[in-house]
């Protein structure tokens, strides 16, 4: 028996060993991908694949710190592509974190919108391309809210109206969040709204409606399966589930909220940086682009696609905002050194 | 035999030439457990007095600041929030010992007498749970606590939760999932214990019309007392460290000491205060085992 | 023991459903057709056909066994090497109460001390020489630490099963230690380290908090999978790899135990 197991426990080993030699013979170009969950039409990907003869590995997060702390950990020399939100790129930069851009390498990059190119945070796009923008708004399950106003104090007020609620696990999105509601910035450096916005969202954390802090895309999936009534969640994913669900609904509240831009860019030792200036060219292509943000249902900042995009996203406030929202948006801008008091803020929320 | 050789196992050899090749033997695996645990923890002690530079990676500068910030004073002045967490890790760890301690009692009888042949079917049917993996014994949860299932209607109709709201993230559920997670451990020990038992013992007691307890405490007990200590040992230390399930059942509200330590490894990317965090932990681990061993030693010179 | 008190048998039987009927769920919404939220839409297969084209579980899945398969035989060669070692000398009173913490110590270090005290020391490491990077080597790492002392734990029961019989006849019969090791005692020894080695695959098969630290890009293995999907929230396509995870695992519960009773039935013929 113990020859069997032993013949048996070779030949396994045999196979392992032929398995992944053959994987590895076969090995085409490959692109390794790093990007939110939920955000890129597979079809996109398998058409590039097609096109460059190369295969695309993808893998997925839920937030930029968890994006960051990867690419310290080793990932920048093992993705190809990142899409950082527009407020860690100037710190991702000065860590060296992200490799500056081959411009020649891109030539649809001149299908971006002229105001993308001289975004505060990356001026000239040096290190990267816009991907697709959008805010951080609050969906609801109306089969849950009767009696709901668009407003982010059905989140912070407690009444005995109140409801199981999801945030988002993004310390810069959340704590900015709760600045709006209070009418401060989002990138203010004052102690004393800083702590009125870690107590409001203290106490919001001990209620007993709070179920966590979930990436968009998890908060989404609760408030969609009926144990959440209302949740933090990215714009683009909400309206995906609206598509499918009649009674989930979408808001941007009245008091503001995150307006942000995620963009492409490439880690500083990436294994294929040829491929990804294609990658990020075939995204800023005009059909390519209007197809993702067909598909993932946020805006884009590709002038060129703007033709092509659904007529219901152009015209539906929610994805393209009128300008009366607009005003009520707010970006998140890194602050430098003043960063260590926002995390040190959320490090606080986390743990009481 | 010349001088200086010893017979040792059947090999007529010389003690250097024996110790030599031992040494050979084991010096693989210890260097490897010195360099790759040993040092490691050491490390962990040298980082906890490091600080955390702006963007997330570590300093070197020496400060005491993160001790500051265990004992809970940040930002804004002090808040007790760090020493509950590893007080309600303890709490949590030790009721959950106990209370797989007091079930796994009946489970081994229960195991104990089955008929011969089915006694393999039913250790395997405790073996499975236990060779699942955590991750899906956890997750499994969530569906049982629903808000459409038995357990959380149950709860709703008795006004202990609102309707229509689940049974996690609460406290409940992470003690019903760290009990489940570490019965089969506590479990086993237990039933080999009581497999080897001496009912004469027992039957003595109850001819001399002793209650149950009595019964329990002067027959039983005492015999399966070590088994009880093993299982302590593979249950407590673990579970004061367990981060999966209080972050799926107990969400943000009820954080363990465990999902304080991942998070600075993860979105708060602070490494030096994570390594402070788990070496306050590493501190109590010892001190747990420091103490269960002491007292099993007094036990055995007890005894003997 | 003949006779157990029918609440001792109830109390036993309902802890048994509640270990299971979690599992279970998890198995019948396998076949759930709907796809979020706990309705019931049908039965349905296609989330089994889902997972074989889905690339990220495949590649999950061959990391999980390659991870599984290269710790394993690893760390039965040191485990047991350090176990013979450990018998076939005589140490000390003094040696050996340097070698048993030592040996232990992976044993009895919390899961999550242990990751942590890794990853640090790895980012140190990386810090100075660039070596180190988190990926497969570093997680095959991690494993092996903590197999090595579950293996030398099984061989070394073995050896004192064994005895020292054996090695005396072969050595009156003048063979050399080598020898007398290769065909005496490794034959014998050949349960214990199998034993050992299956120990070890299901112990990496199961680890989670370890392989969670240690992961690098591309190094995700099925249970860090599942629980980054968990938290995205479940799809019946989890609970479907979820089944097939739990089947395998039955199967290596099943194949332990028929190799045990195997051993006990030759050793009693012998």
């Amino acid at each position: 028996m113990n020859k069997i197991f032993f013949n048996r426990f070779r030949a396994a080993l045999v196979a392992c060993i032929i398995a992944v030699a053959a994987t590895a013979a076969a090995a085409t170009e490959e692109l390794h991908l790093y990007i939110w969950s939920e955000y890129i039409d597979p079809q996109i990907l398998k058409n590039f694949e097609a096109k460059y003869h190369c295969k695309v590995i993808s893998d997925l997060y839920e937030s930029n710190e968890e994006m960051i702390g990867k690419l310290q950990a080793g990932g920048i020399s093992q993705y190809d592509i990142v899409i950082p939100s527009d407020f860690v790129v100037p710190s991702m930069i000065k860590l060296g974190l992200l490799k500056p851009l081959d411009h020649g390498a891109i030539p649809n990059l001149k299908n971006l919108k002229p105001e993308y190119t001289k975004s505060a945070y990356d001026y000239g796009n040096k290190y990267t391309i816009p991907y697709q923008w959008g805010t951080v708004g609050l969906m609801y399950n109306k089969k849950l809210t009767p009696d709901f106003i668009p407003s982010w104090s059905v989140i912070f007020k407690h009444t005995d109206k109140h409801r199981p609620y999801v945030l988002i696990d993004s310390e810069r999105e959340m704590i900015g969040t709760a600045l709006k509601y209070l009418g401060k910035s989002m990138n203010t450096k004052d102690k004393t709204d800083l702590k009125a916005a870690a107590d409001l969202l203290i106490a919001a954390k001990k209620d007993k409606n709070f179920l966590g802090f979930e990436g968009g895309v998890g908060g989404k999936a609760k408030v969609a399966g009926g144990s959440a009534a209302y949740a933090l969640v990215y714009n683009g994913d909400a309206y995906r589930a609206m598509a499918e669900d009649k009674n989930l609904g979408f808001v941007n509240p009245k008091e503001g909220s995150v307006r942000w831009i995620d963009n492409m860019a490439v880690p500083a030792k990436a294994p294929n940086a040829a491929l990804a200036y294609k990658f990020i060219s075939y995204i800023l292509d005009a059909q390519v682009g209007a197809r993702l943000s067909n598909f993932n249902h946020f805006a884009t900042p590709n002038a060129a696609s703007m033709k092509f995009i659904d007529k219901s996203d152009l015209n539906n406030p929610a994805v393209y905002p009128t300008a009366a929202t607009m005003k009520t948006l707010e970006t998140v801008l890194d602050l430098g050194k003043d960063n260590r008091l926002y995390s040190e803020l959320w490090k606080i929320i986390k743990t009481r | 035999m010349t001088e200086n050789e010893i017979v040792y196992h059947g090999e007529l050899v010389k003690p250097r030439a024996l110790y030599r090749r031992g040494l050979v033997f084991i010096l693989p695996g210890l260097l490897w457990i010195a360099f790759f645990l040993a040092l490691p923890c050491l490390s962990l002690g040298i980082v906890s007095f490091a600080q955390r530079n702006d963007y997330g990676g570590i300093d070197w500068t020496f400060t005491f600041d993160n001790m500051k910030r265990l004992v809970g004073f940040d930002l804004f002045g002090w808040s007790a929030d760090n020493l509950v967490i590893l007080g309600r890790s303890v709490m949590v760890a030790a009721i959950s010992t106990f209370l797989c301690i007091v079930l796994s009692y009946p489970l081994a009888f229960f195991l104990a007498s089955r008929p011969v042949r089915n006694k393999g079917m039913w250790m395997a049917l405790l073996l499975v749970p236990f060779w699942t993996n955590l991750v899906i014994r956890t997750y499994a949860w969530l569906i049982v606590l629903a808000p459409q299932f038995p357990p959380a209607r149950f709860a709703a109709y008795f006004e202990m939760v609102d309707p229509g709201t689940a049974l996690y993230p609460s406290m409940i559920a992470v003690y019903i999932g760290m009990m489940a997670s570490f019965l089969p451990f506590v479990a086993l020990p237990l039933y080999t214990a009581v497999e080897k038992l001496d009912w004469s013992l027992v039957e003595a007691s109850f001819d001399l019309r002793a209650g149950f307890w009595r019964t329990f405490r002067y027959a039983i007990w005492p015999q399966t007392k070590s088994a009880v200590a093993l299982g302590i040992t593979l249950t407590l230390v673990p579970a004061m460290g367990m981060f999966v399930v209080p972050d799926m059942l107990g969400g943000a509200k009820y954080m363990l000491i465990g999902n304080l330590i991942q998070e600075q490894f993860g979105t708060s990317r602070d490494w030096p205060f994570g390594a402070s965090l788990s070496l306050a932990l590493m501190v109590i681990t010892l001190a747990t085992l420091l103490f269960f061993n002491s007292k099993a030693r007094a036990n055995k010179e007890r005894r003997s | 023991m003949k006779h157990t008190h029918p609440l001792i048998n109830l109390t036993a039987v309902l802890l048994f459903m509640v270990l299971y009927i979690p599992l279970l769920c998890v198995v019948l919404f396998s076949f759930n057709a709907s796809r979020l939220g706990m309705q019931w839409g049908g039965f349905t297969l296609h989330w089994y056909v889902d997972l074989f084209h889905d690339g990220m579980v495949l590649r999950a899945a061959m990391n999980t066994i390659i991870l599984a398969v290269s710790s394993t035989l690893i760390s039965t060669v040191v485990g047991t090497v350090l176990a013979v070692g450990l018998q076939t000398a005589p140490w000390g009173k003094k040696a050996r109460r340097f070698f048993e913490p030592l040996i232990n110590l992976p044993v009895v270090t919390p899961d999550i001390i242990f990751a942590v005290a890794l990853v640090i020391a790895f980012g140190v490491i990386r810090s100075l020489t660039g070596l180190f990077e988190l990926g497969m080597p570093t997680m095959i790492v991690g494993h092996v630490t903590f197999q090595i002392a579950f293996v030398t734990l099984a061989v070394r029961n073995r050896l004192e099963a064994i005895g020292n019989e054996y090695s005396e006849a072969a050595f009156d019969l003048y063979a050399s230690f080598g020898y007398s090791f290769r065909t005496v005692i490794l034959p014998l020894l050949l349960p214990g380290i199998l034993a050992g080695a299956m120990l070890a695959f299901t112990l990496s098969l199961d680890d989670f908090i370890i392989s969670f630290f240690t992961a690098g890009p591309k190094s995700m293995t099925l249970p860090i999978f599942i629980y980054a999907s968990v938290h995205r929230g479940v799809t019946p396509e989890i609970h479907a790899l979820s089944t097939l995870v739990m089947v395998f695992t039955i199967l290596v519960v099943v194949l332990l135990r028929r190799s045990e009773k195997h051993n006990e039935q030759t050793e009693a013929k012998s």
